[in-house]
């Protein structure tokens, strides 16, 4: 009791330590079932394809947040180097916020801004320009 | 535990900060539309303080209270002149508001190579704190429920005592109340800086479990939302609002029986038990029989 006390007092006291960033892109098709799309995605880190990360797929509604749980999905590695793939099931059209939540080595969570429509996702452009990954 | 139980559960607790300030104002007898507003300023305030000037979480979530406290005051100070609808529409008004302020704020810094902080529409990324100090997602559900449980445990002391008893005088007849000496607009101001204290804790560890919030986050949506668990819920004691987002996000959406349709079902529940059951499933007679049943056997 008296370590875990001492243990959640250390970790909540403790002061960020900053990280180079990983970056992600994301390619997504639909399938033959509503709402489903096949997605590969793309993560990089410095410059470099990030191969090996334990990588988890969900989704978040930007106007409803907290609202859609979409079930996360485990990311299987893909063909190339940083590449990943993942089926989403997506409740709906419209704009999604893909969560990508990176675990193992790298433990970070990366939030992606994609249109879902009938052809596929599309990033999302706001004051004219895509948002920033 | 599972990712996805792991979520859901963590977003009912997020969720029931923001449903319980809506709560504590009906009590108070005022409906506000405009909470979402100081989830928002809570989410922000504490996003800033982690994420670009390295402050630990624990700090800045108290000064998202204390700023979610202020904005809560400031707009309290001419709209809780107005009565019902009209109080109403002026916290929705000044929602919009503070979601248009976000919207015009661009404020970062170089970190790591990178610019971080409130970015307008493009919104806030980089709020990492929970990543860059290895707490799990389990431990940051316990870390919710924690405060979640702590918040509960001060409603129920509240409620028992005389704070509690006047709280519910000045919701229901404020005219007695001011007879019997209460200071009705001090009391009822203080409530509303309360339930923005409240709301912006739970946007600061929104903010902090999301990792990026943009002002779209904060729009009417989530105000009508937190109302409506309340009023699900019922107004009978501080579980009810917890009822409410369990309906909600616990059995509509994580069952996901109703997929996509979840919306149209929910709309007709809220319609179905405001006819019913006006003061929601726990309501003051539900709670009455629950204690005479239980408590004092």
């Amino acid at each position: 009791m008296v370590k875990s006390a001492i243990y959640l007092v250390l970790i909540l006291s403790a002061s960020p330590a900053f990280a180079q960033r990983v970056q992600g892109q994301l390619a997504c098709k639909p399938t033959a079932t509503d709402f489903i799309y096949e997605c590969t995605i793309r993560l990089a880190r410095g410059g470099q394809p990030l191969s090996g990360a334990a990588l988890t797929v969900g989704a978040d509604m930007p106007s409803m947040p907290m609202a859609h749980n979409v079930k996360p999905v485990k990311a299987k590695p893909g063909k190339a180097p940083g590449e990943y793939e993942a089926k989403l099931d997506l409740e709906m059209l419209g704009e999604w916020a893909v969560k990508l939540r990176l675990a193992g080595p790298v433990k970070d969570q990366l939030i992606l801004h994609y249109d879902f429509d009938e052809k596929g996702a599309q990033p999302v452009i706001r004051s004219g320009r895509p948002l920033r990954k | 535990m599972d990712d996805y139980t792991v979520g859901v559960l963590t977003n009912i607790g997020l969720i029931s900060f923001i449903a319980l300030s809506a709560y504590l104002l009906i009590l108070a007898g005022e409906m506000s539309f405009g909470q979402q507003g100081f989830f928002g300023v809570g989410a922000y305030v504490a996003g800033v303080a982690t994420a670009m000037y390295g402050i630990p979480l624990p700090v800045a979530a108290a000064m998202a209270m204390g700023a979610g406290a202020a904005a809560a005051f400031l707009v309290g100070l001419p709209t809780l002149r107005l009565r019902g609808l009209y109080f109403a529409m002026a916290t929705l008004a000044a929602a919009e508001m503070l979601r248009i302020v976000f919207e015009l704020i661009h404020f970062q810094r170089e970190i790591e190579g990178d610019p971080v902080g409130p970015d307008g529409t493009q919104g806030f990324r980089g709020i990492r704190w929970v990543f860059e100090n290895g707490v799990e997602p389990e431990g940051y559900l316990a870390m919710v429920w924690g405060l979640l449980f702590g918040v509960m445990v001060l409603f129920l002391l509240v409620e028992r005592s005389k704070l509690g008893t006047t709280l519910r005088m000045v919701g229901e007849d404020p005219e007695l109340a001011r007879m019997l000496g209460v200071h009705v607009e001090r009391f009822k101001l203080g409530v509303v800086a309360a339930a923005g204290a409240l709301a912006a804790l739970g946007g600061a560890l929104y903010a902090h479990h999301n990792t990026y919030i943009e002002p779209r986050n904060f729009d009417i949506m989530l105000g009508v939302h937190s109302l409506a668990y309340a009023l699900i819920g019922g107004l009978g004691t501080a579980f009810g609002p917890l009822l409410g987002v369990l309906v909600d996000i616990g059995v509509l959406e994580g069952s996901r029986v109703f997929q996509g349709y979840r919306m149209i079902v929910f709309g007709g529940l809220v319609a179905i038990l405001l006819v019913f059951r006006p003061r929601g499933l726990l309501d003051e007679k539900v709670v009455h029989w629950l204690k005479a049943r239980f408590i004092s056997s």
